[in-house]
């Protein structure tokens, strides 16, 4: 990627004149960086919110000596647990960037000095798990707090609506929890990049488990969450149980944050279908797994939630017994990164991370590094470092940020919950496997990318 | 699965749904019959309940709001639901003598407005500071051991206990309430001072014990409906006010003052909504509840057994 030409502005060299007087020459050297193989060198000593280069656009150019990123999430509402967690890796994230740790070591670009020799500020907003009230919290921290980046998640709706914002606002959008086909499907966005996996991915990952453990020629019956989410769940999970040959009897809708499910469950137990699959989430899906367990469904239906994570298997206990689902990331995966964010998050928290936790992290990090190897936080030349970016270093293997749809192509791990006997400090789950990138995925010409329109760059 | 499976899951399921709607409407029905108050601090009485239940069965871990902030990880003493269950009522009777003596007595003879602004104050006043201190997400409040797990019942197959528990709860203590106000010396008074407050007086009767009585029972009810909800779902600082509503409802629809009333006001409303999502019409099943409520009152604009003198 062609970063700015060769000029020195009066900012770059205060910026490294300043990063120089702070951690000395050692410093400097990690902070321009050996190039890295994800692309394009990352330019001698940071270009910053080089305002000569670029014009102005969105919030660039960040003034003063701080870059501030917005961290919007779930404070209250059914998907708060997770939102809390994804907010501790956040504020993680946050110092690990600018004092150094966790991921920083690892991620070529970064230097564990701030970004681009600014340092990194936060503001939080709780969005209540609520579309409008996300998008008005984010508005403020484009607006108030000039934030250059805004991420976050937990709830498909509320990563549509701000990330449909952020494009109009000329910021980016790094896309935390958000499983919603249509987020880089028919609502995707140029200034949005979504780590998580999709419903379409977790139907291709869940069908071939659940057709070996139940075998084909299955009836289900399907309980959904009735937005974005829930929806594009229950399409596909329908598409790929269809493909081994499972028959839907029915699928009901359930208002999100519906917290008694007992006569939605009535329903399905009265429809004799032999798997149950409760396409909820947060407490909401903790509710409805315990609720039917506590009917006693699971006694002649197989019950499945195609998306859960640590805190819903912890709020559910012993309901999650059993249960197969996909989840977005998990401390057992064993290797390098994912180790040392397991080791530094319970270091700092003294908990074991969820899955949205490492995506918050993973997302912040992301983005920091593509504003390193830019040179600038100027929005258009981040996107372009950031599309079509292979990496190995958040803990799922190779990966790609697809330039078509901003959808990370990515390995899936699927999960089983355990006995509440052998529950025990934040192990919910076993591992049943993760399931390669290579297994699930569309061509950028089909399933959800078909509908992708990713718009303007903002510099053209 | 048979129909009559079907109809019968519909009216157990209604029946548990309505539970919880009676014993706030109770409650609220005999503080708005006898006292001609309107208490929209039902429900955060309600809401007192639920988290007093949380506090007392078990250890609630905090995650955010003020007391987190000063480093409390937990609160609660862990006596377990039983035990829940018998003081909640108690703390809460208490708490409801409390709101008589210094906030509703001095609004008794101020027009309903005034009532509804100050009870609706003092709601959102309990609310907002239960988030502040405990924060706003969602807690599990979990079932007491006895009664998690299905029961297997004939016809309907399983069916979860402690819902059944829920529906026994309620039609005891319904029963004592309603005992309580029809058969004993202090139900007598209470039923006279309805009636003709100035002739009781003049009998050498002082009502304001009564009064404070009726509206501590009152808010007992709530404290227990709290108690006993609770586990059916989470509990955050908005149950209150999402109760509140159908509990006003019940009453209107059952007619204000009358237990039978707010019984089968509550039933009818928690069986249709319930047979509604059953049917496949979820979406429905909110708007169901109002549509019923607007044509009975439509049609007996005092209620299905409110005596048109009660409404005056």
């Amino acid at each position: 990627m062609p970063t700015n030409g060769s000029s020195v502005s009066r900012r770059q060299l205060l910026q490294t004149t300043g990063a120089a007087g702070t951690v000395g020459i050692a410093g400097l050297a990690g902070c321009s960086g050996d190039g890295g193989d994800g692309g394009g060198g990352g330019g001698d000593g940071g270009d910053g919110g080089d305002s000569d280069s670029y014009p102005a656009l969105g919030n660039f150019p960040v003034e003063g000596d701080t870059v501030t990123f917005g961290f919007n999430v779930p404070q209250s509402g059914p998907y708060s647990s997770e939102g809390q967690d994804e907010l501790r890796a956040y504020q993680l994230a946050k110092k690990h960037l600018n004092n150094g740790g966790g991921w920083i070591e690892d991620f070529e670009d970064l230097s564990g000095d701030g970004v681009l020799g600014y340092t990194v500020d936060s503001v939080n907003g709780d969005t209540a798990t609520d579309a409008d009230t996300a998008r008005q919290s984010a508005q403020r921290m484009i607006n108030r707090d000039d934030a250059v980046m805004v991420s976050g998640g937990s709830s498909s709706a509320v990563a549509i609506a701000v990330q449909g914002l952020c494009q109009q606002e000329n910021v980016m959008f790094m896309a935390c929890l958000t499983h919603s086909n249509d987020t880089t499907g028919k609502d995707c966005v140029r200034y949005g990049f979504r780590e998580m996996f999709n419903a379409y991915m977790t139907g291709q990952a869940l069908a071939p488990v659940l057709e070996e453990e139940y075998g084909s020629d299955n009836t289900f019956y399907q309980l959904y969450a009735d937005y974005s989410w829930g929806q594009t769940v229950q399409e596909s999970m329908n598409q790929f149980l269809s493909d081994v040959g499972w028959e839907e009897l029915n699928s009901v809708p359930t208002p999100l944050g519906t917290s008694d499910f007992s006569s939605y469950l009535s329903e399905a137990a009265n429809s004799g279908a032999d798997v149950l699959l409760l396409d909820h989430y947060g407490l909401d899906g903790a509710n409805s797994v315990s609720q039917a367990v506590n009917a006693g469904l699971d006694e002649d239906m197989e019950i499945v939630v195609p998306l859960y994570n640590r805190p819903m298997a912890q709020a559910a206990g012993g309901s999650i017994e059993g249960v197969f689902g996909t989840i977005a990331w998990d401390s057992q995966i064993d290797n390098d990164a994912s180790n040392s964010f397991t080791t530094a998050f319970e270091d700092e928290y003294d908990r074991v991370p969820s899955g949205p936790a490492q995506l918050a992290y993973a997302q912040t990090l992301q983005y920091a590094a593509a504003a390193e190897r830019a040179g600038t936080f100027y929005p258009p030349e981040v996107i372009r470092e950031l599309e079509d970016y292979e990496y190995d270093n958040v803990g799922l293997g190779q990966e790609t940020m697809r330039a078509c749809d901003h959808q990370a192509q990515r390995s899936i791990p699927v999960a089983r919950g355990l006995p509440e006997s052998e529950q025990s400090d934040g192990n919910f789950i076993d591992l049943v496997q993760v399931t390669s990138r290579d297994d699930v995925g569309y061509a950028c010409d089909s399933g959800p990318a078909a509908e992708c329109e990713l718009g303007e760059y903002g510099d053209e | 699965m048979t129909v009559l499976a079907d109809i019968l899951t519909i009216l157990l399921n209604g029946l548990q749904q309505g539970a919880i709607y009676v014993l706030l409407a109770v409650g609220l029905s005999i503080i708005l019959g006898t006292l001609k108050f309107v208490n929209f601090a039902h429900g955060a009485l309600y809401l007192i309940g639920a988290y007093l239940g949380l506090f007392i069965t078990g250890q609630v871990p905090l995650s955010n709001g003020q007391l987190a902030d000063w480093g409390i990880e937990a609160y609660g003493i862990g006596l377990g639901f039983t035990a829940a269950l018998v003081l909640v009522p108690i703390i809460v009777f208490i708490i409801g003598i409390l709101m008589e003596r210094f906030v509703a007595r001095s609004f008794y003879d101020r027009p309903d407005t005034d009532q509804i602004l100050v009870t609706f104050g003092l709601a959102v006043i309990v609310q907002e500071l239960l988030r502040a201190l405990l924060g706003g997400s969602s807690q599990p409040f979990p079932q007491p051991g006895w009664a998690s797990g299905p029961i297997s019942l004939p016809i309907i197959g399983n069916f979860p206990r402690w819902r059944l528990g829920v529906i026994a709860i309620t039609a005891v203590l319904v029963i004592g309430v309603y005992a309580l106000v029809e058969y004993t010396d202090f139900g007598l008074i209470v039923q006279a001072g309805t009636l003709d407050e100035e002739m009781v007086r003049l009998l050498g009767i002082r009502l304001s014990r009564p009064y404070l009585v009726v509206f501590g029972i009152g808010a007992a009810l709530a404290g227990v409906a709290g108690v006993v909800g609770g586990p059916l779902a989470n509990v955050n600082p908005n149950i209150g006010t999402e109760q509140l509503v159908p509990a006003f409802l019940t009453v209107v629809i059952g007619g204000v003052g009358k237990i039978e009333g707010a019984v089968v006001a509550g039933l009818m409303l928690g069986t249709l909504q319930v047979a509604l999502i059953q049917t496949g019409y979820a979406a429905w099943s909110q708007v169901g509840i109002y549509a019923l409520a607007a044509v009975i009152l439509l049609v007996r604009p005092q209620g299905l057994l409110g005596s048109e003198v009660d409404v005056a």
